[in-house]
Order: structure tokens, then sequence, then C-alpha cells
């Protein structure tokens, strides 16, 4: 039994297996690094950042303007037609709730494996993960045709008797997304509250004092509450795991339930789930490579952890390339002509263009990883990860359009092109998730302070001195 | 009150002045009587109301702001809404209830032929046009213009008053001002006043004949009586008189004749009887019928045609040949028939497939004995029409299969209106009287109509619009339109068909027979008056004329009134040698072909419902194009949706390009109509900045030209116009078009006749699945069970279903630009597919509605039930319940529901738009923005059976609902009904061997049954075009059994 615990295999390797942090750090420098950031002054904040949130607010602000248009005019600002019902907006839905996959994966199922190499990252994947839940739960909200009636969604109950239907799978959507996003709010604001204490207790404002102490919830870190905590965190995780595998498989539903040709698989559940951590990943590199280096973090982000991902990435690009090929075998072997001509068409028809973007960003560029030197090349990582995104949406883009576009009756078989208003939706829901994200960089400590320091090699002597 | 002194104090002292006696004798009140000095005070007082003291006291400020805000509340007082006042009936009329509709007989008149109509009436308001199921020349069909016709007459932009040209501009006018002029300048023209001309429409109304008569008594030196349309039928009225020595109507019976030939003729599509042809065709191609009679037989049509159209589609066999050929191949069938041999034999004749074809053609009409018939349509030349006579003379069918009648619409039309061009030209006209039409737009553009209409010093126009031709006139009436005035016309029978108004004139326009009886200076002026004197003479009418007169306007139509057949003696004539170029395909010998399309010649160009109902053929809306085959389109570089440039003569213009597989080769065939710039807020107009829709091509039709044009010369001009086709076109992606192909036999099931005989229930076989189980707990439906039937052996495609919902189900339009973008609303959609040799496929329809499947997946995915089922297994759709998530949309696999993707209504809310208003039916809800919509089966109908049947305590009649798509069809193709009652023909449909459901596979249980399409194609040709891999589910039946 003793071989199995963690600690104790750590120490049996530690010499050799690399520190998780790059430098000398020890527990003063990793809170000062940490917590400094939040504590900058107005003065030492970098231009970048003003830059940079100044582009985010414009870019959120046309997002404002396009819902407005959409809610002034209609659906019919966008593309979507007869055939493709569903257009851009559900596409972008499932992009954002696979990007959102990352965060709750890296913080629970990570921790529930004693992955360690998770302390130095976890803090904002698991933010990027609810504002990318964020962003997702805009568009289902507008993308109704009637938004002002879209509380109907919810089983509220009212005079009329009248209940969602439960068949549906878009109202198990509702549910599955609404639970994930509390969960991964609760884990995250769970973990934060050590570090919030920690800067409360530094800060030198009674404004900062007040904020922070308001959300430290009253931490004191005693031994008491750090038992509590621990237990809290440890059930929080292994509440959210099954949703880290649950939330996409609903959402896949929405497509597998349907009796579309190119819909109707039952391959989607594990598919989308692999997609998701897939498209998560690659959005936690593009983000945490510049984040490392704009808030001075490379000494905890290190490259170990970039590559760490990296190898995820390759991983997880395998599996979404075996389901690629599952479905077309099995759209072959099945015999169901309809199937048949859906991926036919996939691959060989009018969004064959799409089909081949996909594919390639999703399944031949991320095989570079292979190599170490590119698993472990800033540039090419940030390119391939980029990539990886936009093959991501691609797919959710295929998946929905081209099955739509072409089903059972060729009369009604349509082709679906975007508007402007579309692109720009799609735009400004960046900018949403940029803005929070940039104010999270800010405002909040960016990295676990309390969890790296657990996983620091102990500086025995000062213990001892201690 | 007043603040005068209490009454208290009044009494008590009214004593003491009583006492003191009074200081006069009469006293007005008891203040009066008691004349205190108050009272004197009162007296002297200028406002004796008014007591200063009691006036609360009021400072500036407070002044001012009461004053200011009175001052606002006056001026708001005055700029209010106009008050809409509905006026009930004081007393209301016998047999009315408002809110149940009441029906009227009617008809309209399009190219001198009476439509039969039956209007349904809801309060007063021409809600719904339905044929008139009692009249031999309708039977209960209408056309899709019938149809329309409710917007038409709604329609904002029609001409609301008389106008009058002074100087260079029209100004408005009014009828008194008309009145003088009409009395002032036709009165003095009666003495003896000579150079009035009258160009009219051509007609069969008896009174119209009856005032054109007059207007000869009196104006003796009249300029002459003309009439003319731009699709008319000359050269069929000239044949015959080539043929038989006198203008005579051509009747086809498609129900007697075996063997058929029709020579672009589209008799099932715009000729005027078509609805009574559609039925006569449909009654001998449904097979179960046909092998009632002891020898097994069904027609077998034959059609030769330049452009597809709705009746080559339904043609058992379809060559298409240029128009200009046409002539050729029918001497070659005459001389073959003969067993002589033609003069000049032009080599194409012996080209495949035209040699087999008239191979075939000849055989089978040799067989056949007089028991054929060979029709030809207007855009071939006299002499065509006169040999096809002749044939049929020569084959005994002349009196049995083709029956010859007076003909009462004026014939020669094009040269009269040369005629009257020259005088015009002349200056002979002095005053012309356009009664409708709109020549400017569409005289032969080589007679110079506008130019002569300028030398014309004083021109009446009457009309519905204020067209290009009724602003170049110096008088414009408003005219009442057809639903709001009286009239009579002939149907293609014969039948004198009557017109009654349904409402009054909604801008109190004046109808065409009340202005031509004010210009006559007749003694009656109204319309009802002027209809009542005609029919007195008529020899039907009764002794007891008011009762006669009551019973025809019920019926609409006067029994037994219809033509009788004419004796005729074939002349003898000389047929010239047929003409056409050697090669068809050569640059400058190109056929232009000038066909009719959904705006009619035009004049339906403002109709939004006709002009977004897709062209049967190309399912293009909003434009006419040009339309050419492929091998033609190779040939001449032209590509879709680009401009080409066609040039006859000196005449250019640009159309853009439609590659419509089945069109002839060399041909070119166009929609004449469009390009309107002076038609409204939606066909163009040019003044209001509203860009025309489609392009004219009149500019390219001469005289001699008005069927079609052999010398064009074309160009590919390679600029883009992009055409909104509802369903694909025919340039798609390989694989597409193959799957497509693949899935035309499946989805569309055909049948030979003589298979169809040993294997009835063949069709039922083409799609083979594993057993089918429910996911859900299946309903049992115990009651009614609703259901539809579509025969696609008798479906010709004609769109009188399309539009025959948009009416009933007030069907939003929604533009060029949404349908680019896929988001028509119709909820009957019809499918048409080609299948096999582009050059010459073989051409099928298929309606498609909602299937109202028992266990539909719509249903499945509406998270809020939006969408359920009732009880009778109708699939519901709850509006108000609706919140747009369009999933249902997605599952749906016929794709058969509608999205409002914008607020459909905004158009209600435009100058003018209360109007569009008027002909919503108030028993369907007008849908808002955000909302799935879709075929109901016109549950509004069901309700309001069920209603009466219940009030009468009865069950609901076997065939006794019919959906607004089966009222409209002519060839009674959708038949609906309750699937659970073994009388309704629904039910007996759905029990038939070539019944068959779309998509049966998926285990969605459509109520929707379609009966497959049997064909009676000759063997000789048949097994050539199988070839082309017709039977992909042909091998997997035979497998089968």
């Amino acid at each position: 039994m003793t071989t199995l615990d963690p600690s104790h295999a750590s120490e049996a390797f530690k010499e050799f297996r690399p520190p998780l942090l790059d430098g000398k750090n020890d527990y003063k420098t990793i809170t000062d690094q940490i917590c400094g950031v939040p504590e900058w002054s107005h003065s030492e904040t970098p231009k970048a950042w003003y830059i940079a949130f100044t582009i985010a607010v414009s870019m959120l602000g046309m997002l404002g303007a396009m819902i407005a248009w959409l809610f002034w005019m209609g659906v019919g600002v966008w593309g979507n037609n007869n055939p493709a019902f569903w257009g851009w907006p559900i596409v972008n839905f499932v992009f954002w709730v696979g990007i959102g996959h990352a965060g709750t994966l890296i913080s629970a199922i990570l921790f529930l494996f004693r992955q360690k190499w998770r302390t130095s990252i976890n803090r904002f994947a698991e933010a990027m993960t609810i504002f990318a839940v964020a962003c997702a739960a805009i568009f289902p909200g507008i993308h109704v045709g009637r938004p002002w009636v879209a509380y109907w969604l919810f089983p509220i109950p009212n005079q009329m008797d009248m209940w969602p239907q439960f068949r549906s799978p878009l109202l198990w959507d509702v549910f599955a997304v609404s639970t994930y996003a509390t969960v991964s709010l609760l884990f995250w604001y769970l973990g934060m509250i050590p570090d919030l204490a920690t800067i409360r207790d530094r800060a030198t404002t009674p404004v900062r004092r007040f904020l922070y102490g308001l959300f430290a919830m009253g931490w004191n870190g005693s031994n008491r509450q750090w038992h509590r905590f621990e237990r809290a965190y440890l059930l929080l995780a292994a509440l959210a795991t099954p949703l880290v595998l649950s939330v996409h498989s609903v959402v896949s539903f929405d497509f597998a339930v349907a009796q579309l040709p190119g819909w109707h698989t039952t391959i989607f559940p594990p598919y989308f789930v692999a997609g998701a951590i897939f498209s998560g990943f690659a959005m936690v590199v593009s983000l945490a490579v510049p984040a490392r280096q704009f808030f001075g973090m490379k000494n905890l982000i290190t490259m170990r952890h970039l590559e760490a991902m990296n190898k995820v990435i390759l991983a997880t690009s395998m599996m979404v390339g075996y389901a690629y090929l599952t479905e077309l075998f099995i759209a072959w072997y099945g015999g169901n002509p309809y199937e048949r001509f859906a991926f036919l068409n996939r691959v060989m028809g009018n969004y064959s263009w799409a089909y081949w973007s996909m594919f390639s960003c999703n399944v031949i560029f991320p095989q570079l990883f292979w190599f170490k030197k590119i698993r472990r090349s800033i540039p090419l990582m940030m390119i391939i990860c980029v990539l990886v995104n936009v093959g991501m949406w691609f797919e959710r883009f295929v998946i929905t359009v081209t099955s739509l576009s072409r089903d059972f009756v060729p009369s009604s078989w349509g082709y679906f092109t975007p508007t402007l208003i579309d692109a720009l939706t799609f735009i400004g829901s960046f900018g949403l998730f940029f803005t929070l994200f940039l104010l999270f960089c800010r405002w909040l400590p960016m990295v676990a302070v309390a969890e790296v320091k657990a996983d620091m090699p102990r500086d025995e002597a000062a213990v001892k001195g201690a | 009150m007043s603040p005068m002194s209490p009454n208290a104090q009044e009494s008590a002292s009214l004593k003491a002045s009583a006492r003191a006696g009074a200081s006069s004798a009469e006293w007005r009140s008891l203040s009066d009587l008691e004349n205190t000095p108050e009272f004197q005070e009162l007296l002297a007082r200028e406002f004796p109301d008014q007591d200063p003291q009691s006036v609360p006291e009021v400072d500036r400020r407070r002044f001012l702001q009461l004053m200011g805000a009175s001052a606002a509340l006056a001026t708001l007082s005055s700029c209010r809404w106009e008050a809409e006042q509905i006026l009930p009936f004081n007393q209301r009329p016998q047999g009315m209830t408002p809110g149940v509709a009441k029906h009227f007989a009617t008809c309209v008149e399009f190219g001198g032929v009476a439509q039969p109509l039956l209007l349904r009436n809801y309060d007063g308001r021409p809600i719904k046009v339905e044929g008139n199921p009692e009249h031999p020349a309708s039977l209960g069909a209408s056309t899709m213009h019938a149809q329309a016709l409710t917007l038409e007459w709604a329609d904002p932009d029609r001409s609301k008053v008389i106008a009058n040209k002074k100087g260079g501009t029209q100004d408005e006018s009014n009828l008194e001002a008309f009145q003088e002029f009409v009395d002032e300048h036709f009165g003095a023209l009666r003495d003896g006043g000579a150079g009035v001309a009258v160009l009219g429409a051509p007609t069969s109304s008896p009174t119209m004949l009856d005032l054109a008569r007059r207007f000869r008594d009196v104006f003796p030196d009249n300029a002459g009586w003309f009439t003319y349309e731009p699709l008319n039928r000359d050269t069929e009225i000239e044949g015959a008189a080539i043929a038989f020595g006198k203008p005579l109507r051509t009747h086809y019976k498609l129900g007697e004749a075996d063997v058929q030939l029709w020579l672009d003729a589209d008799l099932l599509g715009s000729h005027p009887n078509s609805l009574r042809y559609s039925r006569d065709w449909a009654s001998r191609r449904v097979a179960e019928v046909a092998i009632q009679d002891g020898e097994p037989m069904m027609t077998r049509v034959y059609a030769v045609e330049s452009t597809p159209s709705v009746s080559g589609s339904v043609a058992d066999h379809r060559l298409p040949l240029r128009s200009d050929r046409i002539h050729g191949l029918l001497l070659e069938i005459e001389r073959a028939l003969d067993g002589t041999v033609l003069a000049s034999r032009p080599a194409w004749l012996d080209e495949e497939p035209t040699k087999k074809f008239i191979a075939a053609v000849v055989e089978d009409l040799r067989r056949a004995g007089p028991k054929v018939l060979i029709a030809v349509g207007p855009r071939q030349p006299a002499v065509v029409h006169a040999i096809a006579h002749r044939i049929n003379q020569k084959k005994g069918a002349i009196g049995k299969t083709v029956v010859m009648t007076e003909e009462p619409v004026a014939a020669k039309q094009t040269e009269g209106l040369a005629a009257l061009v020259r005088a015009m030209n002349a200056g002979t006209v002095k005053t012309l009287v356009l009664l409708g039409g709109n020549p400017v737009f569409d005289a032969p553009a080589d007679l110079g109509f506008e130019a002569a209409l300028a030398k014309v010093p004083v021109s009446v126009h009457v009309g519905l619009y204020r067209n290009e031709t009724a602003r170049q006139c110096t008088w414009h009436v408003n005219e009442a339109h057809p639903l709001e005035s009286w009239g009579d016309s002939r149907s293609w029978d014969g039948t004198v068909t009557l017109q009654q108004p349904q409402i009054l004139p909604l801008h109190k326009g004046l109808s065409q027979i009340e202005v031509l009886a004010k210009i006559n200076g007749d003694e009656k002026t109204a319309g009802i008056d002027l209809v009542q004197r005609t029919l007195k003479k008529l020899p039907n009418a009764g002794g007891n004329f008011d009762a006669w007169f009551a019973r025809c306007l019920h019926d609409g139509f006067v029994t037994g009134s219809a033509f009788t057949p004419a004796n005729v003696t074939l002349q003898t004539f000389d047929a010239p040698a047929p003409t056409s170029a050697a090669d068809p395909l050569a640059n400058g010998s190109i056929e232009v072909v000038f066909k009719d399309g959904t705006i009619g010649d035009g004049r339906f160009a403002n109709n939004g419902w006709l002009v977004e109902t897709p062209d049967p053929m190309s399912k293009v809306t909003w434009d006419n194009a040009a339309y050419v085959s492929v091998e033609t389109a190779e040939k001449l570089g032209l590509a879709d949706n680009t401009l080409l440039e066609i040039t006859i003569g000196g005449a250019k213009v640009e159309v853009p390009t439609f590659i419509l597989p089945g069109q002839a080769k060399g041909s070119i065939a166009i929609a004449v109509g469009w390009g309107r710039t002076c038609a409204g807020r939606i066909g163009g107009d040019v003044a209001g900045e509203i860009a025309p829709i489609g392009r004219n091509v009149y500019p390219l039709r001469t005289q001699s030209t008005m069927g079609s044009a052999s010398n064009a010369s074309v160009r590919a001009t390679g600029k883009k116009y992009e055409l909104a086709s509802t369903q694909d076109h025919f340039v798609m992606d390989r694989i597409g078009m193959e799957e497509r192909e693949a899935r035309i036999d499946v989805l569309i099931r055909k049948d030979t006749f003589d298979n169809w005989k040993d294997h009835p229930d063949h069709v039922k076989h083409a799609v083979h699945h594993p057993p089918l189980e429910s996911l859900w707990h299946e309903v049992a439906y115990d009651g009614h069970k609703w259901g539809m039937s579509i025969d696609l052996s008798r479906c010709t495609g004609c769109n009188a279903c399309v539009v025959g919902c948009t009416s009933e189900n007030n069907i939003p339009v929604v533009g060029k630009e949404q349908v680019l973008r896929g988001r028509e609303m119709h909820w009957i959609r019809v499918d048409r597919y080609f299948g096999g040799d582009p050059e010459n496929p073989e051409l099928a329809h298929q309606p498609l509605t909602c299937h109202h499947c028992e266990n539909a997946p719509c249903e499945q995915v509406c998270p809020v039930a939006a969408t359920s089922h009732n009880s009778e297994g109708l699939n519901d759709m709850v509006y108000n319940r609706c919140i747009g998530t369009r999933y249902c949309g997605n599952n749906c696999p016929y794709k058969v529901r509608r999205f409002n993707y914008f607020s459909n209504v905004e158009h209600f809310k435009e100058p003018g738009g209360d109007l569009y208003k008027l002909i919503m039916n108030p028993e369907v809800t007008v849908r808002t923005r955000g909302v799935m919509e879709k075929c109901t089966f016109c549950v509004q109908r069901i309700s309001e059976v069920r209603k009466e049947a219940k009030r009468e305590n009865r069950a609901i009649g076997a065939s006794e609902i019919k959906t607004a798509c089966q009222q409209a069809c002519p060839t009674e193709a959708i038949v609906f009904g309750d699937l659970a009652n073994g009388d309704a023909e629904v039910a007996k449909r759905e029990a038939l061997g070539r019944s068959y459901k779309v998509l049966d596979e998926l285990n969605i249980k459509p109520r929707t049954h379609y009966l497959a399409k049997i064909t009676n194609p000759n063997s000789a040709l048949h097994i050539a075009k199988t070839a082309h891999g017709d039977d992909g589910h042909g091998n997997a039946q035979k497998k089968g059994h």
C-alpha cells in the first residue's frame, strides 16, 4: 500500500523527476510573484494590458450591438436558412462549450489522478472554462426566434401547468450546461479562497482589504479550515469529473438524438468529449503562452507544463482522428444509404473544403507534436494550438451545417452562407471571453498559490530551522 | 355649483322680503323677490356666477404652468389617430351570421375566357377564391392566377383615382370632371364626329360585345374596335379558318382520345380551358379506372415542345424540339400517315431521337383509329394548326375528339392592333379608348405603339393600375376590380358565366362596361343594369326574369348556354414548306420562344403571391430567365446565373441564363411580362425608385414573331445575376447530382401501365428495411384519422395548390433576397425532378406538405412542446408556445417546416398596407416573427365542418372536408379525408396497390401517402429510355418477388 502513496512515490523518484517549477523559488517569492499582479498599481500595470483590454472591450461592445440588432430585427440577420435551421450560433455554442472542458478536466480529473503538474495551470484553465461557458451560454439564448420567452426552457411552475417537453435533448442541454457552469464556478471559487485570503492579508488599501476579504469568506488558514477545504475540494473534484464527460455527451445528444443523417450516430458522446478536451487544451496553451510571458510567470508555467499539455493535445487529436475514421467506416459499413451519402457529401461535396480544413487542423497538424522540438517550441505550439481551435470550430460547422444542408429529400437541399452579422457575433464572443480573461489575470491570483506551494520541494533546512 | 349664497340664507330672507312687499309683480327667483342689496350687486356683476372670492388664489408660476399644460393638451387632442369605426348591422340580414363565411359564384375573364369562381366571403370581404364546382369549365378547381385575385383586389398600388393629363403631367381628377368630359367630348362625337377607336382586351362577354355593337351604332364614323392581348390565340383561330373556312374554336376531348399528340400545346397549363382539360386528361390517367373498362386502356400522350411546360412534363413521351421545327415534324407525320413523300424533307428528321419518336407516334396514331387527337398551341403559326386539323379530319377525329364551335373572341388581334397603330400614326384616330390592357408595354415592338399613342389627341385608359400605358394617356379611369363589379363572360365551352361584385368598389372605380356605357351615352350606366339587359336577350332567359336571374346568379352561370358543335368541312389549302435552320445551334439562328410565366403577360407583376410562386419547371421566383438546354449552354458558352445578351434584328436584351434540362437544342425560352416599370411596390415602379423585377423581353417580340423568333444571336456577357430558385439548380456538384438521381426512384415511384397490371403493388417494395420498432409508446387513434393522398399520376405541377394554400393560410411573401436564402414560406411546395438524359429528361412533380407523421420527429425534439399531436393525429403547431429553437425544422425529414426569420407582416405598416389585412383569412392566425409554421391540413376547414356537423347532430361526411390545395387542384390529385372512414376517397386510395409513403422506413408513420406515377409509354421508345438507369430499385424489386 505504501508504494501507492503518491507522496512516497514522489520522494522515491525525486532525483529522476525534475522539479515542477523553474529557477529558485521559495514560498515567499511565489506569493510575491502571484499576488503581486493584483497588487499592481496603475503605473505598474503594463501598457499592453490596457491595449488588450481596450480591444477586448470594444469587441464585447460589438457583441452587444450585434445582439441588439438581432433582437430588433429577428433571427433572419444570420445566414440560417430552411434546410440549415441551425447555423453559426449553434456551431459557436458547441465550440465554446468544448473549450470549457479543459479547465475542469485539469482541475478535477488530473487532481484525482494526482497529476501535480496541474497546479501551475489549473487556476486559469478553470477561469477559462467559466468564461468559455459564459460565452457558450449566450448562444442558445439569443439563438431562439423569440428570446423574450426563452425562459420557457426552464421547468418553472406556471398557471398553465405547462412543463417543458422532457424528451427534447435541447432541454437536457439546459440542465447539463447549467449544472456544469454552476459546479465549475463553485470549484474555481472554492480553490481560490485561500489565495484571496492571502491577497487580503497583504492588502495595503482598505478597499482591497474589504473586497478580497469579502470573497475570502473569513479564511484564516486554520488547520480545521484546511481540513474542510481539502475535503470539499476533493468532493467537488469527484462531482465535477462525471460532469466533464456528461456535459459534452449531452450537447452531442442535440445531434445524435435527431434522426438527421450525419447527426444520428452513437459515436457522438465519446467523440464530442475527446474533441472538447482537445480544443480545451489547445485553448489553454494558446492562452498560457502569452500569459506567462506578460505576467512574468515563466518560472511557474514552465516548458514542462506546456509540453505535457501538448502531449494531451496529441493524444486527443488521435482520438478525434480515430472518431472521424470510424464515422466514415460505419457510414459505409452500416449500409444506411442516407448516412452513407451524408458522409460522402462531407468529404467530397459542396462543403469538402470545410471537412478538409477540419481534418488537417485536427488530425494532421497536431501530429507534429510527436517531435519533442516542436512540442517545446513556443511559436510552433502557438500556431498548432490556434489551428486546432480553428479545426475544432470547423468540426462543429461540418457536423451542423453539412448534415442539415443535404438531408433526405433532395429538393430541399440548400447551401448555407453566413452573413456579416454571423461573423461579427462570433468575433464579439471572443471579446466577452478576453474581457473576462484579462480582468481575471489582472485582479485575481492567476496561479493557485497554495496548491503550487504544496507541491514545491520542501526546503528541509527552513522547516528544520523553524 | 355656483358660489352664490346658500339656500338656507336665501329662504330666511325670503319671508322678510315678502312681508315688506315685493318690489315687482313678477320675480325670477326667490332672491329677486327678496331683492337684497347682495342680489342687486349680483345683477350688476358681469359674470354673476363667478365669485371672485371663491377662486383660489393662483400665483403667476402656477398660472403659467396650468396654461402651458392646457395649451399642450389642447394641441395634443387635435393630433389624434383617425377614428376607425366599425358599424354593426343594425338589422342583421337574413341568413347572415357574423364570422361565418358565405360563398358567391362569380367569374373573371382571362384572355377573353371566363374562369368560373366561387368566392368565400367573410363579413363582406372576399377572402378566398375557389373554383365553381357546378360549372362545367371548373368543376371546383381554379388556376393559380384566379387564386391570386384577392391579392390583386387588395393591392394598395391599384389605381385609386381618375387622372387627367393637362400639360405634361397627370393630375388627380374626379368622377364629376370625367363625366363632364365624357358628355362634352363624346357627346360631340356622337353627332357624327369621326376618329374614335376602342382598344379593348379580347372578350367573350355578351354585355361587352353588346356594348361594342352599340358603340358602332352610336359612333357610325368610328375608327374601329380592336382587341389585343400579347398572349393571344390568333394563330389558333386563324388555323381553324384556314382549315374550315371560318374562325372557329377548337375543343379537345382529352378524356376520349386514346392517342394524343400535343405540339407546343400547354393544354393543362396556360390554356384558358386548362382546368377542364386537366380534369379530362386525368380521368384517363388513373390506372385503376383504366382497367375497369373491358379493354384496359390508358391514354398515351406524346408531347413535342421547345420548352418544358406543365403539359409536356406529364406526357408519356416528350420530345424537345425547336418550335420552328414542329411544322416540319407535323408534315412528316402527315406524310407518314398518308404514305406519301414530303417534297423537301429536312435532314434533321432523320436524326435521333426525332426519327424514332415520329415512327412511334405514327404507328400509334395509325393503330388508334379515330380515337386520336393532335393539338397545337398558340405559339405555332396558323398553318400548323390547319395541318393538325387536316390530320384530325383524315383520322375522323373532328366532331369526336376534336370539336369545333363558334369563336366569340375576335380573331387577328395582332393584325388589328397593327391597323390601329397605322391609323393612329396617320392621324385618323382622334380619340382612343383603352379598356384595360397595357399596349405601351406589351405591344409588338415593331409597331411603335407608344409613339403612335402620343399622336392621339385624346386617349382614355380604363385600368386597375396606372400602368405604363395609363401614364401616357390624357385620361385614366381607375377600374373596378372584377371582384367589385358586375359583368359576364363565356367560359371556353361557351357557357355564359356571371360576374357579381363581392364588395363595393374599394376605390370607387368603374368597370369597363360602365365606362363604355357612359361613352356610348347609354340610357343605362350601372353594371347590373347593363348585364341584365344583355341577359334578357339570351334565348335561355325564362319568363320570370328576376327569378331566372337569381337562379343564374346563384349558380354562377346560365345553364345550357354552351356552344353547340359546328358542322365543318375541310378546305383544301397549301401548307408552305417548313423552314428551320439546318444547324439549330448556329449563333444567329438561335430560336427565342416567348412563353407565359407565373405573372401571365405582365398584368400580375405586382402580385406578390404569383411573383413568389416558383416557375413550374425552373422553380425560379421573382425573375424571368432565358432557359437553355445543357448542350446549348455548352456550345454557346453560357453559364447559370450570368446575363445573356440576345439580339434579334436591332433589339437587344440582357436576360439571366438558367440551364433547364429538357429545353430544346438551339432554343431559348423566356417568359414575357417581366421588367415592368410602372407596376407597383412589388413589380417595379421606376418613378417610386423600386427596381423592376425580371427583364422585359417584349422589345424582342414583333408582329411576325409573336410565338417565337428564329434568328437570334446570343452572347454570354459574363455578368453575374443571381436567380432565386426554390430548388437546386441543375448545376450541382457531381456527388450531389448522382445522389439526387438515385433518390428520385424512391421518392417518386413510377411504373408503366403494362408492368403495373401484372404487379399492382410493385412500388411498395422499392425500399427494404428491417422491422420498425418505436422508442415511444405509440398512440392508437380511435376517432378520425386525418390523412392525405397525392396521386403522382395526376399531378401536373400547375401551382394552383401553392397559391391556393398561400391565400387560405395567410402565407407571407418574403421577397427575392429571402428566397435566395432559402426562406420561402410556402406550406406546400411542388418538387420537380429530372431523371435520365439531361437533353430529354423524364420530368416528375411531387407536391409536399407536412405529412402529419403519427410518430412525428419534430415533436420529439421541441423543448417546449409547441408542436404536438391532437387526438385525431394532426400534428398541431402552437404558435404562441413556440420559442423558435428551429430544432423541429432540423428533424423534419421532409423539410416542410417554415420559420419566420423576420417579421413577415411589416408590409401591413407601409402606406396603404392596411388593405393587405382585408384579405387575411380570419380563421388563420397571422404569425409573428420567430415562430415556426407549417401545413396544418387546413385545420380551420376541419373545425368548420366539425362544428356544422355537431350542430346538425350528424357525423362528418366521408369527403366533406376539402383542404385548400385539394380544392384548387384541377386533376383531383390531392385528396384529404378521414383514413378511418372506409367510404372516404382518401382511405380507398390508401388501400390501393400503388400507394406508398415517402420515407416510411424512418418509422415516422406519415399520414400522407402518394400514389405511384403510372405512365403508359410506348415500348418502342421506352426501352431506349431505361438505358440510362431508371431501375436502380427495379432490380431489387424483382429479387423481392
